[in-house]
């Protein structure tokens, strides 16, 4: 079971990015081995629709949950075609706070808003 | 013959000298293509338009030949389509309409389907010109489409063409003015105007457009737009004085030459120079 945490740098002291689709590196942490491995986001750079690609990057990574910051209507979408669950990095400074956070399930799942979205 | 109008920086004039221009060369056309916010109809107070579609196109994946391979989301630029775990998602306003995701399709299994992306508007003005332009619906991204079909439609060749062009020097102002044979810049005199129209002057080198300036509210700001034309070998075609008579009628909505009638020669001499200059090249 793994779980993605967007990050400005690598390890457990960096600051978490606030940003989902243009989020410098992505943190993903293999819960059952806890091996950490941090990866550029390539999607970073892309012209539109760097939501979409990022969801498609860390999904390759074999990632079941994603820790995020306010997600756009695109990436939402990614995450539910690609069966990525998505819950709230809320106020939370760095890649270890939010680690602990899940761990101890205060990190609530993101529940899909229904509302204006054009898609 | 194809003149486009344009300017970098906004509200330098580009507007006001088309329509002066429309009004007095006679049997021309102009076209508003700043699709995203055009005004020119309001100048000319268009009457009686009709409109028609403008479309664009989009994939659509027939599940049963799919077999998520992946080649068309790795094609694809704009991330418009992105092949998922059990699903391939498309975002169809991000779809800049290039076809490439059905020719990397190795099963066949892509297909377009058409959404409307804004309208093209035809009519006459009250000044017994033909005027045509375009409307790009909110929150589309690119009016490029529109521009081009509303230079299609206008493929005369023995019309001339005044083509009021977008602010900026992105992909919108490109389609604008491909394809014409004289570019007018308008510029203000001001820091600002000269910033923006050397983008322009770039931009312009770059296609290979002849060009030349008309500068606009003439008597306001510093010395530089003089310089730098010298400096550029950049022809100044005329000048249209800071004056308190124009901005009223501007403000009005009025085209100034109209109410004016010495700056219909103003107009008619520029024009005369371009198509003189155009015929000893």
């Amino acid at each position: 079971m793994k779980i993605s945490i967007c990050s400005k740098k690598e390890g457990l002291d960096s600051l978490v990015d606030e940003r989902f689709g243009r989020a410098e590196n992505f943190t993903i942490i293999d819960m059952d081995t806890m091996v950490i491995e941090t990866i550029k986001n390539s999607a970073k750079n892309e012209a539109s629709g760097a939501g979409g690609e990022a969801v498609k990057l860390i999904s390759k990574y074999n990632v079941d949950t994603a820790v995020v910051p306010h997600l756009g209507p695109k990436a939402e979408k990614a995450m539910e075609a690609f069966e990525i669950k998505t819950v709230s990095q809320e106020d939370y400074k760095t890649v270890g706070e939010i680690l602990e956070a899940y761990k101890s399930g205060k990190l609530k799942e993101i529940i899909k808003k229904k509302g204006l979205t054009r898609l | 013959m194809k003149i486009a109008v344009l300017s970098g920086k906004g509200g330098t004039g580009k507007t006001t000298v088309t329509s002066n221009f429309a009004v007095n060369i006679k049997n021309s056309l102009s076209l508003d293509s700043d699709v995203e916010e055009p005004n020119l109809h309001i100048f000319m107070d268009m009457k009686n338009s009709a409109s028609e579609p403008v479309h664009t196109l989009y994939p659509s994946i027939d599940k049963e030949l799919c077999n998520l391979c992946g080649k068309c989301g790795d094609f694809c630029n704009y991330n418009a389509i992105i092949p998922a775990k059990n699903q391939v998602i498309i975002f169809s306003e991000s779809c800049h309409d290039c076809g490439g995701c059905k020719l990397v399709c190795p099963n066949g299994a892509i297909t377009y389907k058409k959404r409307e992306i804004g309208k093209i508007f035809k009519g006459r003005s009250k000044y017994n010109t033909e005027l045509h332009y375009g409307l790009l619906n909110i929150g589309e991204m690119s009016g490029v489409k529109i521009i081009d079909q509303l230079k299609k439609y206008s493929n005369l060749d023995e019309k001339t063409i005044f083509i009021d062009s977008p602010p900026g020097t992105s992909c919108a102002t490109v389609a604008a003015v491909e394809d014409v044979d004289y570019a007018i810049i308008v510029s203000e005199p001001t820091p600002f105007g000269v910033s923006d129209m050397k983008m322009v002057v770039e931009m312009l080198r770059e296609m290979k457009t002849p060009f030349g300036l008309i500068i606009n509210k003439a008597g306001l700001g510093d010395g530089e737009i003089y310089n730098y034309c010298e400096d550029e070998n950049i022809e100044i075609l005329g000048e249209i004085p800071f004056d308190k008579k124009i901005a009223e009628l501007y403000a009005d909505g009025k085209i100034f030459s109209d109410t004016l009638p010495e700056y219909q020669n103003f107009f008619s001499d520029i024009y005369k120079k371009i198509v003189e200059g155009r015929r000893s090249l």
